[in-house]
């Protein structure tokens, strides 16, 4: 490891260093610090109760439930979209690729107005969901939904750029290889974009875990049933229970951080593969 | 034949970026395609591969006909510019990706690819990854890896493109030794002539989507058809000169016999010649060349390039019939020099010394120069044609004024070169006037005459033949046009007239493509004579007309209609009197 590096623009690693760890402390630990404090100030048995409360159990799986789900459509739609967008040239693609970023720019709450206005019993599309009964407002798959409209950039934004960068020759070598498109696809594509697609689904899903605004629209938060964890959260502070709030928070801050710290790890791991100790 | 290309066409946006291409490569051939960037040399290269679809033509492999078949199944080696290697597949799986995907047993896999890198010279590389290997390496490994499935064909698009110098010889050399321990058919394109001529057994030259000459490196340098081969095989000087019955001369000196190949000689014409940078004596005094003198001239640039010297003289004398270079602007005038002839005299610029030719190439084509007929503004103004500048450019040719207030009479000084003149009212009088005069060849155009799509050839009189393809094929070299054979003949299915004129247009087709290796498109047109020629042409987008005529009254008669019909369309006509 080298502390120094060559001069550079911005002015020496000192510096640098030190402002970046005031600026994680003061803005990203100090205050989970605080909710781990205030997590912690019960005792142990009452915060056993509180967190492992049917209620609350019940909103963690709906919770990181939903986001997988929505993170993996997205995933899978978001790779097709920047496909299209990379590979193909056609008339209104720079329309296209404006509208990828509404979502980013939406208040969430707008979002949640607008799909219960689409998907309820008597919206555009709801009307006709209805008699076939599904049932998308005040019901998971309606969360789902949410979350996949608010996570789609992130996946999008993110393979973009690996696929743009991804050389068409590679693609012609795997062809006059005798390489079908299925394996080219699966064997030459996917995993040039799969460390890009990793993060996509990352950022889209650590997005999803923390909604809240879109979801108290369109979920009807029923206790048990379309209640995330983010509105319990709400609920009990409403009633000034502060403490199992908080403890609450430090349960979602907990798993949140062991699935982004896998799903990390999984990149790392792939992207050592394909780059190894790149460039000699 | 391992590879046959018949009549190969591709266009982009209507553009034809591969021209009407034929080309046989044997088995076992090294063949390499050299040409500019954008000669769609490449695009050819990649149709032999499946990687582009053509849109005319067809392509055999080994006899059958691959046209409608996939890359996938044409089962070619094809190595890629920027190698194309899976980044994130070790050394090992990229070598093996062909065999697996035709599902071989991993033992045999693994000699296969032990054999493939010793071949490579990359033994013990096997479990690196692309991004820890030199460029050179990299390269190596996409030509192992195009080699796997065992391809009857191997196919290399610019391989040493994007390597240094001293690593592109020697993996030049890799490929020379490998291609001939393995016999595979070999097609290589390249824009570095001297790349060609290190490996290739042939080389077949591109430019502007045509394949204008293809034959061994040594005749092709030695003895280039076109000037485009001659100046881009190496340098040259192209020259112009007169070529008439008691021998050739520059302006008014005559050149040695023994420094030019015997051409046939009829009426004096002018002539392109060429003359290579190393073929050029310098000397003190004229007395002093041991070969044929040319003319005097001044050093005006030296360069020292190791093993060379390389010289630019301006030219004192004889500038005029020698300046073939540029339309306007003095002469000047290419020589390199081993060592020991630049010790035996010692040059500074400045010098004023004398030039000898040890050898001439003529070519073979019959347009030289152009030579405008018209009053000085009109003049300038079809200089500026866009289709007149772009074939001197391309020609590398002189465009000479000839002020005719006088030539308005009916006797014109008759200069040297493609007489050019307005396509106006009076052009079909002046054009028979320019032949009567002695003119051979009489470019009609206007001002604004655009580059043609479609060069069409025609011809009334069998006899004018040989000089209108010759014509043809010539501007064909300079324009990225489609070229069309036409014969006019009565509607009727079973006139012998009509049999007659079919077997005239395949004749003409064939004669094109052997003496001028110019694959031609045929058109049966019905009806009779220039009206029906007018009537075809009239459907086309923008055609150039190549009209044959081996007499006066019948060439002017065929204009009068042509430019009554399509005034704007631009004629050459073509002028040779039957024979006997």
């Amino acid at each position: 490891m080298r502390w120094r590096r060559e001069p550079s623009v911005i002015p020496g690693f000192g510096i640098t260093f030190g402002f970046s760890t005031f600026f994680l402390c003061a803005l990203v630990l100090l205050p989970l610090s605080a909710l781990v404090a205030k997590g912690a100030g019960m005792d142990w048995q009452r915060f056993v109760a509180v967190v492992t409360d049917p209620r609350a159990v019940a909103s963690y799986r709906l919770s990181f439930g939903a986001s997988l789900v929505a993170a993996s459509i997205n995933i899978v739609f978001g790779f097709i979209v920047a496909w299209t967008l990379v590979r193909y040239r056609f008339p209104g693609r720079r329309f296209i690729d404006a509208i990828i970023d509404m979502p980013f720019a939406l208040p969430t709450a707008v979002s949640g107005l607008a799909l219960s206005a689409v998907f309820a019993a008597n919206g555009w599309l709801g009307q006709y969901l209805e008699p076939y009964g599904i049932k998308v407002v005040y019901a998971p798959l309606g969360i789902t939904i949410a979350l996949t409209l608010i996570g789609m950039p992130f996946v999008v934004r993110t393979v973009q750029p690996a696929l743009e960068e991804l050389p068409r020759d590679v693609e012609e070598a795997a062809a006059t290889l005798g390489a079908s498109p299925f394996y080219t696809f699966i064997r030459v594509i996917l995993p040039a974009v799969l460390p890009a697609m990793l993060t996509g689904f990352t950022l889209a899903f650590a997005r999803a875990v923390g909604e809240y605004g879109s979801i108290t629209f369109i979920a009807g938060n029923i206790p048990m049933q379309t209640e995330i964890t983010p509105l319990l959260i709400i609920i009990r502070l409403d009633e000034y229970d502060y403490a199992a709030a908080a403890a609450i928070g430090c349960v979602m801050l907990a798993i949140s951080f062991a699935m982004l710290l896998a799903i990390n790890l999984l990149q790392l791991w792939g992207r050592r593969r394909v780059s190894a100790s790149a460039r000699r | 034949m391992s590879i046959a290309l018949e009549q190969v066409t591709k266009r982009y946006q209507g553009q034809p970026v591969v021209n009407d291409v034929s080309l046989n490569v044997a088995e076992g051939e090294f063949f390499v395609l050299l040409g500019p960037s954008g000669s769609g040399k490449s695009t050819l290269l990649r149709a032999i591969a499946g990687l582009v679809d053509i849109d005319q033509g067809s392509i055999a492999l080994h006899g059958s006909d691959v046209t409608q078949v996939g890359a996938r199944q044409r089962g070619v080696g094809f190595v890629f510019q920027h190698y194309a290697l899976f980044r994130h597949l070790t050394v090992a799986e990229n070598i093996e990706f062909a065999l697996r995907v035709r599902r071989m047993k991993a033992a045999d896999r693994r000699a296969r690819r032990a054999e493939l890198l010793k071949l490579v010279a990359l033994e013990g590389m096997d479990q690196r990854l692309p991004a820890q290997l030199s460029g050179g390496q990299q390269q190596r490994v996409a030509v192992a890896r195009a080699l796997a499935h065992k391809p009857q064909v191997l196919l290399l698009d610019e391989p040493f493109g994007a390597l240094d110098a001293k690593i592109r010889e020697e993996l030049r050399r890799t490929i020379r030794i490998v291609q001939r321990e393995l016999g595979i058919t070999t097609v290589l394109v390249t824009h570095d002539q001297e790349e060609a001529f290190a490996l290739a057994d042939r080389i077949g030259v591109m430019n502007l989507g045509r394949l204008l000459e293809v034959g061994a490196p040594r005749d092709l340098y030695a003895r280039p058809a076109t000037r485009f081969v001659a100046t881009f095989l190496g340098a040259a000087n192209l020259l112009l000169a007169q070529q008439g019955p008691e021998g050739m001369r520059f302006g008014t000196t005559p050149v040695d016999a023994s420094v030019r190949q015997p051409v046939p000689t009829g009426r004096e014409h002018e002539v392109v010649t060429v003359l290579r940078p190393e073929e050029i004596e310098l000397a003190t005094e004229r007395e002093k060349l041991s070969s044929s003198y040319i003319a005097r001239a001044v050093v005006e640039e030296m360069q020292f390039t190791g093993a060379l010297e390389r010289l630019r003289l301006k030219l004192l004398d004889n500038q005029q019939a020698l300046q073939a270079t540029s339309g306007s602007g003095e002469a000047r005038i290419e020589v390199t020099r081993a060592q020991p002839e630049r010790r035996a005299l010692p040059l500074a610029i400045g010098d004023v010394i004398t030039l000898g030719a040890r050898r001439l190439h003529v070519l073979p084509t019959p347009l030289s120069s152009f030579a405008i007929y018209a009053a000085e503004a009109a003049a300038q103004a079809l200089t500026d044609a866009p289709l007149l500048a772009t074939l001197a450019a391309r020609m590398k040719t002189r465009v000479a004024t000839c002020a005719d207030a006088a030539a308005a009479s009916s006797e014109p000084a008759i200069t040297p070169g493609v007489a050019v003149i307005a396509a106006d009212a009076t052009a079909p009088e002046r054009a028979a006037q320019l032949l009567r005069a002695g003119a051979n060849e009489v470019l009609l155009l206007n001002a604004d005459t655009a580059l043609p799509q479609q060069v069409c050839m025609y011809w009334a009189d069998d006899a004018a033949r040989h000089a209108t393809l010759a014509v043809a094929a010539s501007l064909l070299r300079h324009l990225p046009a489609e070229a069309l054979c036409i014969a006019t003949a009565p509607a009727g299915r079973r006139d012998p007239l009509r049999a007659q004129a079919l077997r005239a247009l395949l004749d003409a087709r064939s004669e094109a493509r052997a003496a001028h290796a110019l694959e031609t498109r045929t058109e049966l047109v019905p009806g009779e004579g220039p009206s029906a020629v007018a009537d075809f042409l009239s459907g086309l987008a923008a055609p150039l007309l190549v009209l044959g005529a081996a007499d006066t009254t019948a060439a002017h008669a065929a204009l009068n209609l042509l430019n009554a019909r399509l005034p704007a369309m631009p004629v050459m006509l073509v002028y040779r009197e039957g024979r006997g």
